[in-house]
């Protein structure tokens, strides 16, 4: 195992779910020290579909597995005061703390900023919510669906008579992640230089919302609401369906084409028009145009056009099902896929790192933890619990 | 008060939004961020969304694209098809912490500004690419944009309508994923530096960083050959958990009932206790079973209520639901507004623009919070701050350099950007929802102004 960009970073990570740790694999992955509290029972999480062969069991989440690589995993009741009292005691050696409890939470267990920073005045405390840890929402609760709702990105996703639509999967609560990653390296800079530590609040709602190309410029600069875009048939960049799929025509990043070189790539004669060589001829003649388009692609086999667009400096992309992600020559030239062998889950293919570089490398150092794995090694050995201890704990429910 | 990353010096040879956006994050928090242009060849953002329309005059000051991308920054344009220029460039790297760049490989080869070239000149340099398939791979020098990458990363083909095609939102949304991570590893990679003293090359691409937020599905194929369906607004383990119409043109609210208690709350606020009776929704089971039904009829109650109204009655008794805001409710949101996150920006009186809010950061520092803004730079707008303070330069080499066209104020070649259709066609063609003629005086008053 070599040593990682964040070598040294010690982090405490309180958090459970997706967005915080998301945050906390991004800083384990790339070096620092990261101890991954769960209550008793464990993260929920763990419970997450998609299971491996729709087994439940606690090493069996798929996402689980990835998002806590790299962590070293105790359990804690934080609401005993034992478990308080280790949560204390592991946050005073930390220069990170990352939670994403709702906001009542941490101040109620005594442990929000305030009173960890009497004990550690250089942490950097992370705090992911929905809406902050401010304002007249503060406690409101979300899913992805309300943030996208909520952050504006919404409105402006989907057909233009139908409702508006999201993002598959759990889109807002990673880019929390990394945004409160990206946070917590800036303030943990600004630490080792002046000592000073800091409360970092993330708001998922602000994530989404700091994110919106010139949809709000639109109306500041020119009073009009952007709406979801009309099907516009004629539309050179629309996505249109091939034979085997879905592309995605970009000739050119401006509105001006060398129409005979379109005519002559697609193949299709039949543009070969007056109606269709500048840009207000495909306007005027825009369902005309759309109607051969689609006949046209129908034609089309979908990574043969890709290719042969982009020799011509076409831009050019595709639509990418799981599957052909996972045999995409680009990740697999980048060394993207990894294999990790995990105790009870076994040697799986992971995502593995999300950029590269020529330091210090990703690297998953070791496979997500199983429910209390390193309460020995960190609760014991490093805070100096005696193995009577931690079976007394154990049998009063604290780990 | 200066932000937290006060010191540290980032030159930025970025167009559009991937390396943009992640530099001006870097910028807001105290960042000196240096952003390189070139008269000869405009950056496409300054033509784009101008203020009020207006085509005329020196409209490159004027493009909101640009404005939000490029706030808190430098401007300083070179031509760096000149050797005179490449060495003004040379001297820039020389005192630069980061070089971040968005360019193909190809581009950054012709110009020798590979890192292997910028350490010669500043050996802890911290480069950073982001491309959007990758720096290095078969892949490299292909053309994307933000929905192609957003393509080939496995999250469009999730995404869409239940049985209808992958749908993709109005904004090249890659570019942000991309950004997002560039923030965390230039992030990291100065933590490294200040540590052992190295720099490093950063290879960001902007397909893989996105791949990286949807492993779920990947693992799903990868473990179990099997890829879900789309399913819309659909959650595979809640229901109900959609968007509904709401009273008004357009108008909608979210709702997601994450358990028993949350979907007997719904049914109390929507005056609906018959469906407590109904044994088909007596359970997540069987309401994920019968979640057609279960929207259709939800989509009937919610049709009379005002969207915000209904909100704030769902959350106060507990259930997670949300109006959909549109670009201009967003704006005045009030719960963004207690946080401030809209920030208001002045801009160089040449421009003849109010000024105006821009959105803020996605998070709040509490020792040294986001610095005061100042709006991005007007063409060439510090060419004589920084050639003249940092490089040292004398009037008489500056003047040399303008003389040569070197740098300047203005594109080479303005050609007129495209004119939009009047606002009222736009409505008619459905691109834009409608639109306030008081819209500055509305802004104006929200936000304080003048």
């Amino acid at each position: 195992m070599t040593n990682g960009a964040l070598q040294g970073v010690k982090v405490l990570d309180l958090t459970h779910h997706i967005s915080g740790p998301y945050c906390t694999k991004l800083l384990a992955d790339f070096g620092a020290e990261v101890v991954k509290v769960e209550r008793p029972e464990g993260d929920p999480a763990r419970s997450m579909p998609p299971l491996i062969n729709d087994e439940p069991g606690p090493d069996n989440s798929l996402l689980f597995l990835y998002l806590n690589t790299s962590k070293l995993g105790v359990t804690l009741n934080l609401k005993s005061d034992r478990g308080r009292e280790m949560a204390r005691e592991l946050a005073r050696q930390s220069d990170i703390l990352v939670e994403n409890f709702s906001p009542r939470v941490m101040p109620s267990l005594g442990l929000d900023y305030q009173s960890l920073k009497e004990l550690n005045p250089s942490l950097v405390y992370v705090s992911i919510s929905n809406f902050g840890q401010t304002g007249p929402y503060r406690d409101y609760k979300a899913t992805d669906i309300v943030e996208y709702a909520l952050g504006g990105l919404m409105y402006i996703f989907g057909e233009n008579k139908r409702e508006p639509l999201i993002h598959a999967l759990h889109q807002a609560q990673f880019r929390a992640g990394t945004n409160a990653a990206g946070g917590a390296l800036m303030a943990l800079y600004h630490q080792r230089r002046t000592g000073q530590g800091q409360h970092v609040d993330v708001s998922v709602q602000e994530c989404v919302a700091s994110g919106l190309r010139d949809a709000v410029d639109i109306y500041t600069y020119t009073g009009a609401v952007r709406h979801r875009a009309p099907e516009a048939s004629g539309d050179m960049r629309r996505m249109r369906k091939v034979s085997d799929g879905y592309l995605l025509p970009t000739p050119s990043l401006a509105p001006n084409l060398n129409w005979p070189d379109i005519v002559e790539f697609f193949d299709a004669p039949e543009l070969d028009s007056d109606k269709f060589n500048t840009p207000t001829a495909r306007l005027v003649n825009t369902e005309e145009l759309g109607q051969i388009l689609d006949r046209v692609f129908l034609t089309k086999k979908k990574a043969e056009m890709f290719y042969a667009a982009q020799k011509r400096r076409f831009i050019f992309g595709m639509i990418q099902s799981p599957e052909e992600v996972l045999a995409d020559e680009q990740l697999e030239a980048r060394g993207y896929f990894v294999d990790i062998d995990h105790p009870a889950a076994g040697k799986l293919k992971y995502p593995g790192p999300p950029y590269l570089t020529s330091g210090p490398p990703w690297q998953a150092r070791r496979p997500a933890p199983t429910l209390g794995q390193h309460n020995e090694e960190v609760l014991g050995q490093r805070l100096g619990h005696s193995g009577d201890d931690l079976a007394q704990m154990r049998a009063a429910e604290v780990i | 008060m200066p932000g937290p990353l006060e010191g540290v010096r980032i030159l930025e040879m970025g167009q559009l939004i991937a390396i943009p956006w992640s530099i001006k994050m870097l910028a807001d928090m105290g960042a000196q961020v240096i952003r390189l242009e070139s008269c000869q060849r405009l950056e496409v953002y300054r033509r784009s969304t101008l203020y009020r329309d207006k085509v005329d005059g020196e409209y490159w000051n004027r493009g909101g694209l640009f404005y939000e991308h490029n706030r808190n920054k430098l401007g300083i344009t070179l031509n760096l098809a000149d050797e005179n220029g490449r060495a003004v460039l040379r001297d820039l790297i020389a005192v630069s912490d980061v070089f971040a760049e968005n360019f193909t490989p190809r581009v950054i080869k012709n110009f020798q500004l590979e890192y292997e070239d910028l350490r010669k000149i500043r050996p802890d340099i911290v480069m950073v690419s982001s491309t959007g398939y990758g720096f290095t791979g078969p892949w490299a020098n292909f053309g994307a944009t933000g929905p192609s990458t957003e393509g080939a990363s496995g999250l469009a083909f999730m995404t869409g309508y239940k049985d209808g095609p992958p749908v993709q939102p109005e904004i090249p949304y890659a570019d942000y994923t991309g950004g997002e991570i560039t923030v965390f590893a230039i992030m990291a990679a100065l933590m490294h530096r200040m540590r052992t003293g190295q720099g490093q090359f950063i290879d960001v691409s902007q397909a893989q960083a996105t791949s990286s937020t949807v492993p779920e599905a990947l693992m799903d194929y990868a473990v179990n050959c099997r890829i879900a369906p789309r399913i819309g607004n659909g959650h595979p383990s809640m229901a109900p958990h959609g968007c509904y119409p709401c009273q008004g043109a357009d108008r909608w609210i979210t709702i997601a009932a994450q358990d028993d208690r949350q979907w007997q709350a719904l049914c109390q606020v929507l005056g609906k206790q018959e469906w407590l009776q109904d044994g088909r929704f007596a359970s997540m089971a069987g309401r994920l079973e019968n979640q057609d039904e279960l929207d259709r009829i939800i989509g009937e109650a919610t049709r009379d209520w005002e969207s915000h109204k209904l909100m704030h009655l769902l959350q106060a008794e507990g259930v997670a639901a949300g109006a959909v805001l549109d670009t201009k409710n967003v704006l005045f949101n009030e719960h963004l507004k207690d946080r401030k996150f809209y920030q208001v920006v002045d801009h160089d009186p040449s421009t003849e623009m109010p000024p105006l809010p821009y959105a803020g950061q996605p998070w709040k520092f509490s020792a040294t919070p986001a610095v005061h803004n100042k709006a991005a730079p007007t063409m060439g707008e510090h060419n004589r701050l920084i050639l003249g303070e940092l490089l040292c330069r004398t009037d008489d080499e500056l003047a040399a350099l303008e003389e040569q066209g070197i740098i300047g104020y203005a594109p080479t070649t303005p050609s007129q950007p495209p004119i939009q259709p009047p606002l009222d066609e736009q409505v008619r063609q459905g691109r834009v929802q409608r639109y306030d003629p008081d819209f500055q005086e509305q802004i104006a008053r929200h936000f304080g102004i003048g």
